[in-house]
C-alpha cells in the first residue's frame, strides 16, 4: 500500500490486478474486431465469385481474382517483365519504387527497363523502406501482383481491409517462372503473347539438352560464383553475396551447366567471406552490373585480386537484371548468356 | 504534499490557468483533436483539402453533415472510394496510433524519470523499448497465427519490457545514484537484447524479413482494430499512472524522506515500473521502436507547467501524443512522396535534445552524479 502507514486498506490495492483484467478484456475485445489484422499467416479465400477465378500463388495461397482485370499494380520488376511480354503493359497502373532518397523508380528498375517498358514516376507505389498503402490505393487497382518484397501483414491488410486481391509471384526455380507466366495467362485469358510459355519452355529445354550433351561428352561443369553484390573489404562485414540452395540464381547456374559454390550453403542468400571464396576456388566468377555496380565495386571486395578465377581472366560481368529478376527475360536472355560464358565452345 | 521544486510555469501555463480545470482540459483536448484532423490533410497522395474535409465530415457524421462522401468535386466511384479509404482507413488510424503511442511513451518517460529521479530516463534509453521489441520479435519467429497475433503481441511486448525494467531497477538500486551507471546499464541491456534479437532473426529468414520491416518503426501498420487494442492498454496504464502523481512527488524528496512520510518507496517504484512497462509495450507492439518521445515530452511539460507530477504525468501523455503527431507531419512534409519512418524524425529531434541535456547536467554536476 502506498501512502498509508496505518495499514488501512486503500482503493489502489486492487488496481494492479484490476488493470491486468481490464487490459486482457480490452485486448480480447480489440482482437475480436481485428478482422483485418495479421502478421504471418494469411486467411484462405472463400469460393470464387462470378467473374473471378481462383489461383494458387507462390506462397501457396488460394486467391480469388477478377478475370482480365484492367487495372493492376505490379510490385516487382520480374512480374512487370512478364506482363510486358504477355502484351499487358497498358493494364499496369502502378509499379514498385523506392523512396525518393533511394532513387525512386531507378532504385528498382534499370534505365533500359524504364525506357523499354515506358515506366514513369506517375506509376510509383513506394515499397521501400515500407509499403505506402496510400500510393497503392491511389492507383485504384483491381489486382495487386507482388513478390516477397511486400510483407505478409501488408498483403493481408491490402486484401482483407481494402478488398483488393493480392497474388504473390516469387519463383524459386527457373521452372517456377514458367508456372507463374501460366498463372498470369489464367488471370488474363484474353492476353496476347500466348506463345511466351512455349518460348520459355524451349529455352529451358535447350539449356538442359546442352548440359546433357556436355555430360555425355565427359565435360566437367565448372564451379561458379554468381555474385550479385559485394560488401567492401573496408567494411566491418565484407563479403560476396550469392545464391544458395532453393533459389532461382542457383537454379540458373545449374541450368547453364555450372555448379554454384554456395549450393550446399545452409542459407538461401549467403554472404561468403573472402577466405570462403578462396577456399571454394570457383573456376568462373560472374558478377552483376547496373544499379550502381560495376567492376570497380567488385574489385573492392575482399581478396578479389587474389582469386584464381580473376587472375586467370575468368571473371565476367552480366546485367544484374538478368540474374536477380526471375522473369521471362532471365530465361530468354540470361540463361543463354550464362551458358555461353560457362561453355564458350559449346 | 507540495510539488517539488521545478522550473516556474511559463506563459502558456499562466494563460491556461485563467480557465478552470475542466476548461483547461477541454482546450487541450480540442487543440489535440484539431491537430489530429489537420494532420489528415497531409500524406503522400495529394488529395484536395475539400475532399479530405468532406470524407472526414461524412464518416464522422454518418453522412448527416456531408451527404456526398467525397465532396462537391466530381470523382469516379472507384477514385472516391480510394479517397475514403486513404483518409479514413489509412491516415486516421495512423494518426490515432501516433497520438496513442506518443501518449504512452510520454507518460512512461515521465514515470521513469520520476522513479529513477533522473531526467535522462526514457523507455528507449533504459532498454524497455528494446525489451518490448524482443518480445515482439519472438512472436514473429514463433509464427503465431492470424487470430492469435493481435492478442499475443501486446502481452509478449509487455513481458519483454517488464523483464528489462526489472533488471534496470535492480541495477539502479545497486548503482546508488549515478546517472552514468543507470544509462550505461540501459545501453548494455539494449545491446544485449539486440544481439538476442539478431540471433532470432538469423534463425528464420522469412521471419527476419518481417522483423526488419517492423523494426523500421512507424505508423504504417495502423488499423482501427490495432488502435483499439493499444488505446485500451494505454488508457488503463496511463489512467492508473496519473493517480500516482503524489507518490512520485514524494519520491523526488529521496527514498528516506519518502519512507519517513509513510511511502513504501520500493513497492511504489515496482508498481510504477510495471505500469510504465505496460504503456511502453502498447506503443512498441504496434509502432516498433520509436525513441526519445519519452525523454523529450516530460521536459517540455516541466518547462511549461512546472514539476508537479500530478500535472506532469497526464500532461506528458498529451505532449507525447502531440509530439509524435507533429513528428509524423514533419516526416510527410519533409519528404512528401516518401513515407519516412517517424522514428527517424524523433531521433533527429531527440538526440540533440538528449545531448544538450547531458551537457547541461555535466556542467551543473561535474562528477555526473545526481544533484
Amino acid at each position: 500500500m502506498a501512502l498509508n502507514p496505518s495499514g488501512t486498506p486503500s482503493p489502489r490495492r486492487h488496481m494492479i490486478p484490476a488493470a491486468l483484467v481490464a487490459v486482457a478484456v480490452l485486448i480480447a475485445a480489440g482482437a475480436a474486431i481485428a478482422t483485418t489484422a495479421a502478421y504471418f499467416e494469411l486467411r484462405p479465400s472463400g469460393p470464387p465469385a462470378p467473374g473471378t477465378v481462383a489461383v494458387t500463388d507462390d506462397l501457396g495461397r488460394t486467391v480469388n481474382v477478377p478475370v482480365d482485370p484492367s487495372r493492376v499494380v505490379v510490385l516487382s520488376p520480374n512480374i512487370v517483365d512478364s506482363m510486358v511480354r504477355l502484351g499487358l503493359r497498358e493494364r499496369v497502373v502502378g509499379v514498385d519504387c523506392e523512396s525518393a532518397a533511394f532513387g525512386g523508380l531507378t532504385g528498382d528498375y534499370s534505365p533500359a527497363q524504364i525506357t523499354s517498358w515506358n515506366l514513369t514516376s506517375a506509376l510509383c507505389v513506394q515499397v521501400g523502406p515500407t509499403l505506402s498503402v496510400e500510393d497503392l490505393l491511389n492507383k485504384t487497382p483491381q489486382l495487386v501482383l507482388t513478390s516477397t518484397i511486400v510483407s505478409l501483414s501488408d498483403i493481408e491488410e491490402i486484401s482483407s481491409t481494402y478488398g483488393i486481391p493480392v497474388v504473390t509471384l516469387a519463383p524459386a526455380t527457373l521452372g517456377g517462372i514458367v508456372v507463374d507466366v501460366e498463372l498470369l495467362r489464367t488471370i488474363f485469358p484474353s492476353a496476347p503473347g500466348a506463345e511466351l510459355v512455349g518460348e520459355l519452355q524451349r529455352s529451358i529445354a535447350n539449356a538442359s539438352a546442352l548440359s546433357s550433351a556436355l555430360a555425355a561428352n565427359g565435360t566437367a561443369f565448372p564451379t561458379v560464383l554468381l555474385v550479385y553484390y559485394v560488401t567492401p573489404a573496408a567494411s566491418p562485414s565484407p563479403g560476396y553475396w550469392t545464391f544458395g540452395p532453393g533459389t532461382f540464381g542457383e537454379s540458373l547456374v545449374e541450368a547453364a551447366g555450372g555448379v554454384g559454390i554456395a549450393a550446399n550453403s545452409t542459407v538461401a542468400y549467403p554472404e561468403l567471406s573472402g577466405a570462403q571464396v578462396l577456399a571454394a576456388d570457383p573456376q568462373v566468377l560472374l558478377y552483376g552490373t547496373g544499379f550502381g555496380l560495376d567492376l570497380s565495386t567488385y574489385q573492392g571486395a575482399p581478396d578479389w585480386g587474389n582469386l584464381p578465377a580473376v587472375t586467370a581472366g575468368h571473371d565476367y560481368p552480366i546485367d544484374s537484371t538478368l540474374i536477380t529478376e526471375a522473369g521471362p527475360t532471365m530465361l530468354l536472355e540470361g540463361l543463354p548468356q550464362l551458358t555461353a560464358l560457362l561453355h564458350p565452345g559449346a | 504534499m507540495g510539488a517539488p521544486a521545478g522550473p516556474s510555469p511559463a506563459v502558456p501555463a499562466r494563460l491556461l490557468r485563467r480557465f478552470g480545470r475542466r476548461g483547461r482540459w477541454a482546450i487541450l483536448l480540442l487543440g489535440g483533436t484539431a491537430l489530429l484532423a489537420a494532420s489528415a490533410f497531409v500524406g503522400p497522395v495529394a488529395i484536395p483539402p475539400e475532399t479530405v474535409a468532406a470524407v472526414l465530415l461524412h464518416e464522422v457524421s454518418g453522412g448527416a453533415l456531408a451527404p456526398q462522401p467525397c465532396g462537391p468535386l466530381p470523382l469516379a466511384s472507384a477514385v472516391c472510394q480510394s479517397r475514403i479509404e486513404i483518409v479514413w482507413d489509412v491516415r486516421l488510424p495512423a494518426l490515432l496510433l501516433a497520438a496513442i503511442a506518443g501518449a504512452a511513451l510520454g507518460v512512461s518517460g515521465a514515470t521513469l524519470q520520476g522513479v529513477f529521479r533522473n531526467p535522462l530516463a526514457d523507455p528507449y534509453l533504459l532498454g524497455l523499448s528494446s525489451g518490448a521489441a524482443l518480445g515482439v520479435a519472438a512472436l514473429f519467429i514463433l509464427k503465431v497465427g492470424v487470430a492469435e497475433a493481435n492478442i499475443v503481441l501486446p502481452f509478449l511486448a509487455f513481458a519483454g519490457a517488464l523483464g528489462t525494467g526489472a533488471i534496470v531497477l535492480a541495477a539502479a538500486r545497486r548503482a546508488s545514484r549515478s546517472v552514468e551507471t543507470l544509462l550505461l546499464t540501459g545501453v548494455a541491456i539494449s545491446n544485449l537484447l539486440s544481439a538476442v534479437m539478431l540471433v532470432l532473426v538469423l534463425s528464420n529468414p522469412i521471419g527476419s524479413l518481417q522483423v526488419t520491416f517492423w523494426l523500421l518503426g512507424g505508423l504504417g501498420g495502423a488499423t482501427w482494430a490495432r488502435d483499439g487494442i493499444a488505446l485500451g492498454g494505454v488508457l488503463v496504464a496511463g489512467g492508473i499512472l496519473s493517480l500516482y502523481g503524489r507518490e512520485l512527488n514524494l519520491l523526488q524528496l529521496g527514498p528516506e524522506v519518502a519512507q519517513s512520510l509513510g511511502l513504501q518507496a520500493a513497492r511504489v517504484r515496482t508498481r510504477l515500473l510495471f505500469l510504465a512497462s505496460l504503456a511502453t509495450a502498447m506503443a512498441v507492439a504496434f509502432t516498433g521502436v520509436i525513441g526519445f518521445v519519452g525523454l523529450v515530452s516530460p521536459h517540455i511539460v516541466r518547462r511549461l507547467l512546472g514539476g508537479d507530477y500530478r500535472v506532469v504525468l497526464p500532461a506528458s501523455a498529451f505532449v507525447g501524443g502531440v509530439f509524435l503527431l507533429v513528428a509524423n507531419d514533419l516526416a510527410l512534409l519533409a519528404l512528401p512522396t516518401s513515407e519516412l519512418p517517424v522514428g527517424i524524425v524523433t531521433a533527429f529531434a531527440g538526440a540533440p535534445f538528449f545531448l544538450a541535456l547531458l551537457y547541461r547536467r555535466r556542467r551543473a554536476v561535474p562528477d555526473g552524479g545526481m544533484p
